[in-house]
């Protein structure tokens, strides 16, 4: 090591690089020293730096404040090599590598160097649960109670993950006064992020931590301790701790009953004495209890961000449901009642029963897909048969109209099944198409029950020119009509069994002539039971009209 | 769900296999239209090996069907198990597609159209 690097942090000032060319350099607040520091506790030529028989030693020059060379005063030239740390009043120098550029870049997670990096052999891992039971050893033990006593008080009232990170540390750097200290967590991908940092009183610059030290105490949940990284030669390269010059860490994983959140971490360069085992125990200590609280805040956050997202779907519901009409008081010569329920908060089927003068037009729908999407071709489905249906000549012709309006610019292909009918009030007279969806069953009020007749064309929205086929048969007063939605006989029961038409067609004879609240009533109550505790796959509607006769 | 492709004579065959439900339809409908994007015109989707249809997976032969529609294109279905070709007939589409028994007809089909 014939060249000598040198990393310069000064008391006032930017630290920067020095690269020894001679055989020797001066420190000192002169100008004419060859290293010039603005400290004024420093003497004019402080301390020398020389090279001697290929090796560079460190000499004070009678200095009033002596020189320190990791914090041991020098008295007389003692060697120097990379990761020791100068002290010359209140300035720094540390002994560096010529490889050693510029600390190796982060990843912007604050670690670096490998996973496989090997560690100072100064290192101590010590479990968290014998941290944890141990009695603190030593005179610090009331002083830590207190700490303890302090942060468990602090974190009871409500905070901010970001405050509780800042508290954690302000209170440590009282009681262990390191000069760095960060708080790393896990993010959504698991992977390990600082999320806090806290520096002392005049340190610059960024602390990089060793990424295999933050596998071991994350992964194993172990505090480490290193008591002197620069007494172990092999550590000298791993120049994630020690080009900053880092004598003394400490670190804690952030642990709870369901695993590690992430580590606490602290350093010092040029502290008096290296860290001690209780510091190791009371830097546990508050981890632990910062790790439960952490695990609320999270939590709570995550819970937040659902409630707004259930408050969304909850008010999408209320919508949907808005738009479907609950009750039908002002339709005389029918007894109408409907039900829509959606297996999620907002669903794809859709019902509507509109009055146009001496006639009732009835539609049941249910969208291809599920969710949000489904959810919003429903309402422009809805809105399209209430714009288009009353004053259309026929219902062919007003399906054939929604069809076009859907299918238009419609590149997903989405779809909606419907069944649509308009009922003259006056004579019975039923006009239906439809559309790709299950058919409408007629209860005759003889005591017959048949699915009504006619063509199946396609669901609305897949081709955007196609014609409708209409049907007409005559209700005679007293009959019924049952229209539904596949989740009706698709419900699944516990053994994944499908409820069916034939168990619908057994239901339907037995209503006779109930009124269409109870036949719809009665249909859910079948449906429950048959679903028993098993989960609601498919939005359930059912709509019950009874025809009373000519008005 | 895995999807076999055949080509004959300037004709592609897609043949997807297993259950088009709502979560295997979403890959049929990202390699279809990525066949269809790179300029194929006459296709066979053989549903032989497929024993289940979701409206999901309707959409696609739909999505299919429009972007084939003649003279632009043309599109054939073959080898219609009763289930898939239960659910076209409930949806009405039954009518909206060219369906050949399997997949000699269908080829045969487009390559009689190609020579016309």
């Amino acid at each position: 090591m014939s060249t000598l690097h040198l990393r310069v942090e000064p008391r006032d000032g930017e630290p920067f690089r020095h690269e020894v060319r001679g055989d020797a350099v001066v420190l000192g607040r002169s100008s004419k020293a060859d290293i010039v520091l603005a400290d004024r506790f420093l003497s004019r030529q402080h301390a020398r730096l020389v090279l001697r028989e290929g090796s560079w030693f460190l000499e004070d020059l009678g200095s009033r404040n002596t020189t320190f060379l990791n914090d041991r005063p020098v008295a007389q030239p003692m060697p120097v090599r990379p990761g020791d740390v100068i002290r010359l009043a209140e300035s720094r120098i540390v002994i560096a590598e010529a490889g050693d550029e510029l600390p190796a870049q982060s990843a912007g997670d604050g670690l670096t160097g490998d996973t496989d990096e090997r560690l100072p052999e100064s290192t101590v891992f010590r479990s968290a649960g014998d941290l944890l039971a141990g009695p603190a050893a030593g005179g610090g033990l009331a002083a830590h109670m207190r700490l303890i006593n302090e942060v468990h008080r602090a974190l009871a009232a409500p905070i901010t993950l970001e405050a509780l990170l800042d508290l954690i540390l302000e209170r440590v750097f009282v009681q262990l006064q390191p000069e760095e200290g960060a708080v790393f967590l896990r993010d959504e991908k698991g992977e390990l992020k600082r999320a806090a940092l806290r520096r002392a009183h005049g340190i610059t610059g960024e602390p990089l931590y060793s990424r295999r030290l933050a596998q071991e105490v994350t992964e194993k949940g172990v505090a480490a301790l290193v008591t002197d990284a620069s007494a172990d030669a092999r550590f000298a390269k791993a120049e994630s701790i020690l080009f900053s010059g880092v004598r003394s860490l400490l670190a804690a994983p952030l642990l709870d009953s369901e695993g590690c959140l992430g580590m606490i971490v602290l350093s010092a360069k040029s502290r008096q004495h290296p860290f001690q085992e209780d510091d190791l125990e009371l830097l546990m200590a508050l981890a632990s209890a910062a790790a439960l609280r952490l695990r609320n805040i999270a939590l709570a956050e995550e819970t937040a961000r659902r409630r707004l997202l259930d408050r969304e779907l909850d008010l999408a519901h209320d919508i949907q449901m808005a738009m479907l009409p609950k009750a039908f008081p002002h339709l005389g010569g029918i007894d109408v009642s409907a039900v829509l329920r959606p297996a999620r908060s907002v669903g794809g089927d859709l019902y509507d029963v509109m009055a146009d003068g001496e006639r009732v037009w009835l539609l049941v729908g249910d969208v291809s897909g599920k969710g949000v999407g489904a959810a919003l071709f429903m309402a422009v489905t809805k809105t399209l048969f209430r714009a288009i249906a009353p004053g259309s000549a026929s219902v062919a012709e007003a399906v054939a109209r929604m069809n076009r309006e859907l299918a238009r610019d419609n590149d997903r292909a989405m779809f909606v099944t419907v069944f649509a009918a308009r009922l003259d009030l006056a004579t019975g007279e039923l006009e239906y198409v439809n559309a790709g969806h299950n058919p409408t069953y007629r209860l005759e009020s003889g005591g017959g029950v048949t699915p009504l007749p006619g063509p199946v064309d396609p669901a609305l929205g897949a081709v955007d020119m196609h014609a409708y086929r209409g049907s007409r048969l005559r209700l005679a007063p007293r009959d019924a009509l049952l229209l539904y939605t596949d989740g009706v006989i698709e419900a699944r029961s516990a053994s994944e069994e499908e409820f069916c038409t034939q168990r619908l067609e057994s239901y339907l004879l037995a209503c006779g002539e109930a009124s269409a609240q109870l036949i719809v009533q009665g249909l859910l109550e079948k449906l429950d039971d048959f679903v028993g505790d098993a989960p609601q796959y498919d939005d359930v509607t059912i709509l019950a009209l009874r025809f009373l006769g000519p008005s | 769900m895995e999807i076999g492709e055949e080509r004959t004579a300037g004709v592609l065959v897609i043949a997807p296999v297993g259950r088009v439900d709502s979560v295997s339809s979403s890959e049929l409908e990202r390699h279809v239209v990525a066949r269809l994007d790179a300029g194929e015109r006459r296709v066979v989707i053989d549903m032989a090996g497929v024993e289940y249809i979701s409206s999901a997976g309707l959409r696609v032969l739909l999505i299919a069907a429009k972007r084939l529609k003649p003279p632009a294109g043309s599109l054939v279905l073959c080898g219609l198990g009763p289930a898939v070709r239960t659910v076209l007939e409930l949806a009405g589409f039954i009518s909206l597609f060219a369906v050949e028994p399997a997949r000699a007809q269908a080829l045969a089909r487009l390559e009689a159209k190609t020579s016309s």
